[in-house]
């Protein structure tokens, strides 16, 4: 990984954004042949492709959530990655985020507090909880030396279960049943407890989740670059013997990094559901946290590429839906096209790490 | 001086270079090298770290192709892909680092990847008995290596290599690790080799070394060939200004002990600071009875007990392994011990954090200087100030431009040479990275402890005279300094007082006088300290 502590994580602009950009275009390319193949008219494609993505606000205003999410969990990855540490415990990150978001805005009472406490409160509630889920797998990191990868995706299983445990049981968070077709999942959250649209505009639903995620980008930014929170991340990540040896808690920085990516994650989830979604049902994280995860990976430790990797992945899962939709193309499809941004992003990665580390 | 071709047939050369150049990137490790090696004859390769002394080894011995120039054996070309290639031309090779199985025993080690089938350990072991008689190479057949001492280890390498019965045998820099008396019993089976027609291609940095074995010499410097001689012994003064650029008598004794010239070369400085007087401050760091066992519960200290006064400098001799490491990581912070206790001043540390040590007064430069020293992938600055960051810090923001002014400073002030205060850690040489953890270290405010673990290995020369020079200046104002080392040149030259360190005990002490060498080697090889007739006796 790349050593240098620029805004962009990589010492080598030119080449850091050039890599990126080709990877995305040779994926479009990609997809634009498997259009072809599958017999798709192209322009039929191309216009579900743009309903889905910028052709209404609407659609931008969907996309813009989704990239929220995204970067949410990617901020949150590269933080702790910056101090070694790989949390793959997105998406159960997000489904305990969602839980609690959903049980203290069910709350009696919540709904009617004033300020936007409402919302603020179960939001609150929702990144405590996702904080809670880091923490647990940097514990166990710190005190037995369990494999953050391993104890953060078990984490995240264990998460998700929990989440269909509550939408099955009316003793949790199930909808009271009034018949045998009520269906698995919970009451709809007030609407006080919803997050307001930054338009005031149904038909543009935009939340004010995109300006937390902006403030926060601009923080994890500048935590990263300039802060000796930071650099303490760092330092630990590089070689956490000299830096206990200089003074920096070994077990504090991996709690500490772990417990603020899980609260990202929870902060997300938290979004999701009181933004979007309503109403708690199995799955409903529906893989955001593994795509969080990936755009991560793709950004290379910087928040710039964590804002470009969620933007394209957030506008690219539209784009996917309403393909799906409007011109009978798999969703699939979409997914081969992150596949093959990820491939060839990681192999310009390690084919440019072998050529710094070959002179 | 620059002319070692000689003509192939005539003078019966085995192996020749000619032009030999390897590049690493942008960096030229070795530069258009010509040399020739005889059959029969102990080769010294000879050339300060970095020189170029290892890659040319490597080139010989097919684990890098070289990047122009050729190599011919007995005259023909020989454009090796592999060790295999090396060994099927029959150049053998003992490197620095062994490649032995610890948990089997020395036959089985030799058989390893030799043979097929039926194991006939009988028949290996008369093979080896054989060898022993030959070349004066006693080893048990049937120990475990495990138990072997490190210069016993050493010659299961080089019978692995004998057996093979090469032509050319490349030993680099096989001495570093060995006792004063393993030292001579191996020079004794090079010239033994040489004798029996093979030739020996010896790596060192060590004149004495030289004087005693060598049939010619080569020297490097930066890549290139500095010097050769036909007679090395009776030129050393000549190789040691081609190889640092300086006269033998300009160097001051602390040199001469690293470059081993001390003892065999001319008479020892009167100059020279004498040990003897050990300052008589309060008593500062107190090691009492420490004891460690390691996880496989194999004892690495044993009941260690130590006390250090301001303004001395204690030595630690000892062959590595006998639990200096160990010692090092208690006394760093980095572990507790399993019992006794560790005292700096009044102040019990036993058991606190690293930044507890740090702030009471405790200075480390550790033995591994790119896994507790520093961190190698950040800048220089960051690592001088990487225990002090919060002297730097604002609202929690670190203001990186005055942590690089205040770096740019040290690395002034200590003579770190590095392109910038921002230059990678990484990319410094060994000594300008040694001088930048010393100068973190040293300017902790409040030092009153320092401990010096192996400071000078891998340095150059020059390096070395600067590490000694900024230890007897902390010395100098009070801070007890424990320098462990392996090399009794070392502690002989820099140390008041000299421990010995075996089998995790200190098993002696001695005043630093080299009049005592030969009681401290014994007792670093686990002997007891022979009777010593009155020194006054011995001097004569």
């Amino acid at each position: 990984m790349s050593a240098s502590s620029t805004l962009l994580g990589t010492g080598r602009a030119p080449l850091g954004l050039l890599v990126p950009v080709l990877a995305v275009l040779t994926a479009a390319l990609a997809g634009i042949a498997l259009i072809a193949m599958l017999g798709v008219p192209f322009r039929d494609a191309l216009e579900s492709f743009v309903d889905g993505t910028i052709g209404s606000p609407y659609a931008i205003s969907v996309s813009l959530n989704r990239s929220v999410v995204y970067a949410l969990i990617g901020l949150g990855f590269i933080l702790a990655n910056r101090a070694g540490l790989t949390n793959v415990g997105g998406e159960g990150q997000i489904a305990v985020g969602g839980i609690a978001a959903t049980a203290l805005a069910l709350q009696h009472g919540v709904g009617a507090l004033p300020f936007g406490l409402a919302f603020l409160v179960p939001l609150l509630g929702a990144t405590l909880a996702g904080t809670a889920w880091g923490a647990l797998a940097g514990v166990l990191k710190a005190r037995i030396g369990t494999n953050e990868v391993i104890s953060t995706l078990l984490l995240s299983f264990i998460a998700v279960w929990l989440v269909y445990w509550c939408v099955q049981s009316t003793a949790l968070l199930r909808q009271p049943m009034t018949s045998a077709a009520t269906l698995p999942e919970s009451l709809p959250v007030p609407e006080a407890t919803q997050i307001p649209l930054l338009t005031g505009d149904a038909a543009a639903p935009v939340t004010a989740g995109l300006l937390a995620a902006i403030v926060l980008a601009v923080v994890v930014a500048l935590v990263l670059t300039r802060s000796r929170f930071g650099f303490q991340l760092h330092a630990v990540g590089l070689n956490p013997t000299a830096a206990t040896r200089a003074g920096f808690s070994y077990a504090t920085t991996v709690v500490t990094a772990l417990a603020i990516a899980g609260a990202f994650g929870g902060l997300a989830g938290g979004l999701m559901l009181l933004g979007e979604q309503y109403s708690l049902r199995a799955g409903f994280s529906s893989g955001y946290g593994y795509d969080g995860l990936v755009v991560g990976l793709l950004s290379r430790g910087s928040v710039l590429g964590v804002i470009a990797a969620s933007l394209l992945f957030g506008f690219l899962r539209s784009a996917g839906i309403s393909m799906e939709m409007g011109a009978s193309i798999p969703t699939a499809l979409i997914q081969v096209m992150q596949g093959l941004i990820i491939l060839t992003v990681a192999g310009a990665a390690y084919w440019l790490d072998r050529r710094d580390a070959g002179h | 001086m620059n002319a070692p071709v000689t003509d192939a047939k005539s003078s019966g050369a085995l192996l020749e270079l000619d032009g030999l150049t390897r590049r690493f990137g942008a960096f030229t490790a070795l530069s258009a090298v010509d040399l020739t090696i005889r059959a029969g004859e102990v080769h010294c390769l000879l050339g300060e770290n970095g020189a170029g002394k290892s890659t040319l080894c490597n080139l010989v011995f097919g684990m890098h192709p070289p990047s122009e120039g050729e190599m011919r054996v007995e005259g023909k070309p020989y454009r090796p892909v592999g060790p295999r290639d090396a060994l099927a031309a029959g150049i053998a090779m003992v490197h620095q680092h062994f490649s032995l199985v610890d948990e089997m025993s020395v036959v089985d080690n030799l058989m390893l990847g030799r043979v097929r089938g039926i194991l006939d350990r009988r028949g290996w072991a008369r093979r080896l008995d054989g060898l022993a008689e030959r070349y004066g190479l006693a080893l048990a057949p049937f120990a475990r290596v495990g138990d072997l001492s490190i210069g016993e280890r050493q010659r299961v390498e080089i019978v692995k290599c004998l057996m093979l019965e090469p032509r050319l045998l490349i030993l680099d820099e096989p001495t570093a690790v060995l006792l004063p008396d393993e030292i001579r019993s191996l020079l004794g089976v090079c010239r033994r080799v040489a004798e029996e027609g093979a030739a020996v291609l010896l790596v060192t940095h060590k004149l004495a070394e030289i004087r005693e074995a060598a049939d010619r010499a080569t020297v490097l410097r930066q890549g290139q060939v500095a010097a050769t001689s036909e007679a090395p012994a009776r030129e050393i003064e000549r190789l040691v200004r081609a190889m640092i650029r300086r006269d033998l008598d300009t160097l001051d004794s602390a040199m001469a002990a690293t470059l081993g010239v001390a003892e065999a070369g001319p008479a020892e400085k009167p100059d020279k600071p004498k040990p003897a007087e050990i300052p008589a401050g309060p008593d500062v760091l107190q090691i009492d009875n420490i004891s460690q066992r390691d996880a496989d519960g194999a004892t690495r200290l044993n009941g260690v007990t130590l006390t250090l006064r301001a303004g001395e400098i204690v030595g630690l001799a000892g062959v590595e392994g006998n639990g200096q490491s160990e010692l090092g990581l208690i006394l760093a912070g980095l572990r507790a011990p399993d019992s006794g206790r560790l005292f700096l001043g009044e102040q019990d540390l036993t058991g606190r954090k690293p930044t507890a040590f740090t702030q009471a007064g405790i200075g480390i430069v550790p033995e591994d200087r790119h896994r507790v020293g520093a961190i190698v992938d950040m800048s220089v600055a960051e690592n001088i100030f990487l225990n002090r960051t919060g002297d730097f810090t604002r609202f929690g923001l670190l203001r990186r431009q005055a942590m690089y002014d205040a770096a740019a400073e040290m690395m002034q002030r200590f003579d770190v040479r590095a392109t910038g205060p921002d230059a990678r850690f990484g990319r410094l040489s060994g000594g300008n990275q040694q001088k930048a953890v010393l100068a973190r270290e040293l300017t902790a405010p409040g030092l009153r402890f320092l401990l010096a673990a192996q400071p000078t290995r891998g340095l150059d020369v020059g390096a070395v005279e600067a590490v000694y020079a900024l230890i007897r200046e902390a010395a100098s104002r009070g801070v007890a300094v424990l320098l462990i080392s392996s090399e009794l040149d070392e502690v002989l030259t820099v140390a008041h007082r000299i421990a010995v360190i075996y089998r995790g005990r200190i098993v002696g002490e001695r005043p630093s006088d080299p009049r005592h060498r030969n009681a401290i080697g014994a007792m670093m090889a686990g002997q007891a300290a022979p009777e010593e007739p009155a020194i006054s006796e011995k001097a004569a």
